[in-house]
């Protein structure tokens, strides 16, 4: 109900914004509707949307996986973490821009750069926020898990991943909302499709009511995700902890 | 089953940097289904030797002998429950193999069965205590490892855990290693008493109880007592002279 109530108040807002700023420069809700089920009719809407989810969810997995197992690996190994340091460190820090453009310079206007820069510029957030988790793990629970012998792969299921898993949502939470941010950079620099590629169009093009189209349905999408399915997953992760009052 | 512990030493080395002796010549050896009590100032360095015979501590001078495959049961002196899993899925990822029927057994004795599908959040600490000695006896351990596993217990509940760690350890025939400060519980509880040093932790004197557990009498304990108090006190004289 305030969701539906704070949702109305935007568009109010918008509306007497676009008639103060006139048409031309903010278009009226009802002029990017129309743009939107325009792009939807034709199928370009559905199909931009796709491919860009596409390459979140391979940009994103990728990141995970590899992020978390280099995190953990510097967690539990201090030769690794040592040697891992000042790369993790260059990396956090080198603008998305630059890892984007080298990508396409070093390989090709493909698929596999574009994914690979959207991986590279998450992977690094995983790995801090996982070798944080991984530090502190608690060794009483190793002790136990030793003392009464439980197979390695079942520890690690069952007692460390665990403690980890917040902290890995804490990783998938951020990391997705970088990867939602650079993605669509991505596009624009060097993709013939994705919903980048269409906001990059319509700027060249000066058409206000496609860019904000795509843009606020891309938006929608992100909400959308973010209330479906990582909420939940992390309503499920810490389902024992005693409630906050 | 049989084990040997001959610890020669075993030592700790402080942020200083000086080593610290905290075990010196532990020599002790239990028979099958024995329960072994060692009895010792707070800080004597019990737990590290319980520690080491568990197989935790592998930096000491000297030997462990138990015949391999033993399975080992330990109550660590905190919990050590899984705060994600039930009481129930806690003592099964230990007892993957557990029968159903002496799992119920088991929590019927440590009256958790009301709080199987309970969260170690929700437990008090007795509780918790319980939960825990029931994953360590649901493995049916060759050993049992248990480290003060009355301590910081309300009388009333001490008295009824001890009671029901008595009624497990006599069933079970579980070679046992038990650690406490409290002499009473000691008696109560163990066939062989092993009195400690302050620290290095050597062994003062060895007592064997004759009788079992269940057939001591208040005056047989009061005896032991006494003489556990005289060897004890002999000790503090000698070392003051």
């Amino acid at each position: 109900m305030l969701r539906l109530l704070s949702f109305t108040v935007f568009l109010a807002i918008w509306w007497v914004a676009a008639l103060l700023a006139g048409g031309e420069k903010l278009p009226p809700p009802a002029a990017v509707l129309a743009a939107i089920v325009a792009e939807a009719n034709s199928g370009a809407l559905f199909f931009n949307l796709g491919v860009t989810l596409v390459r979140v969810a391979l940009a994103f997995t990728l990141a995970m996986t590899l992020g978390a197992a280099i995190g953990y690996l510097m967690g539990r190994v201090r030769l690794a973490d040592r040697l891992g340091d000042p790369w993790l460190i260059l990396l956090l820090n080198l603008p998305a821009l630059v890892v984007i453009v080298l990508a396409y310079i070093w390989a090709g206007l493909t698929e596999v750069a574009a994914i690979a820069a959207i991986a590279i510029n998450k992977l690094p957030i995983t790995v801090v926020t996982v070798r944080e988790g991984t530090r502190v793990l608690d060794t009483a629970l190793d002790e136990m898990a030793m003392v009464f012998a439980i197979p390695r792969w079942r520890a690690f299921r069952h007692v460390i991943l665990p403690q980890l898993a917040p902290y890995i949502a804490t990783a998938a939470r951020s990391g997705l909302s970088l990867v939602w941010k650079i993605v669509l950079v991505a596009e624009l620099l060097g993709r013939p499709n994705g919903v980048g590629f269409e906001i990059g169009v319509a700027f060249q093009l000066f058409d206000i009511p496609r860019l904000l189209a795509y843009s606020l349905t891309f938006a929608t999408v992100v909400l959308f995700i973010e209330t479906f399915l990582v909420q939940p997953f992390e309503i499920r992760l810490s389902r024992w902890r005693p409630r906050a009052a | 089953m049989q084990l040997e512990v001959n610890i020669a030493r075993k030592a700790f080395t402080n942020a200083a940097g000086e080593r610290h002796d905290v075990l010196a010549d532990f020599n002790f050896a239990l028979g099958p289904g024995e329960v072994g009590v060692f009895v010792g100032p707070s800080g004597c360095g019990k737990s590290t030797m319980l520690k080491i015979v568990a197989g935790l501590d592998h930096d000491y001078q000297g030997g462990i002998a138990y015949p391999s495959g033993a399975r080992i049961g330990m109550v660590f002196q905190e919990p050590r429950l899984l705060p994600w899993r039930s009481v129930d899925d806690n003592v099964r990822l230990a007892a993957p193999k557990a029968d159903d029927e002496k799992l119920s057994a088991l929590f019927a004795v440590l009256e958790l069965t009301a709080h199987r599908n309970h969260y170690p959040g929700e437990l008090s600490l007795g509780l918790a205590r319980r939960a825990a000695l029931a994953r360590a006896f649901a493995i049916e351990p060759d050993f049992l490892i248990l480290d003060e596993p009355l301590a910081s217990l309300d009388d009333a509940l001490a008295v009824r855990l001890r009671e029901q760690i008595a009624t497990l350890v006599d069933s079970r025939c579980a070679t046992t290693l038990l650690v406490t400060h409290d002499v009473d519980d000691a008696i109560r509880l163990g066939d062989r008493l092993f009195l400690l040093s302050p620290r290095p932790a050597r062994i003062l004197a060895e007592l064997p109880i004759r009788t079992p557990r269940s057939a001591r009498s208040e005056a047989e304990i009061a005896a032991i007592k006494a003489d556990v108090a005289r060897r004890t006190n002999g000790d503090r004289a000698e070392r003051d002279a």
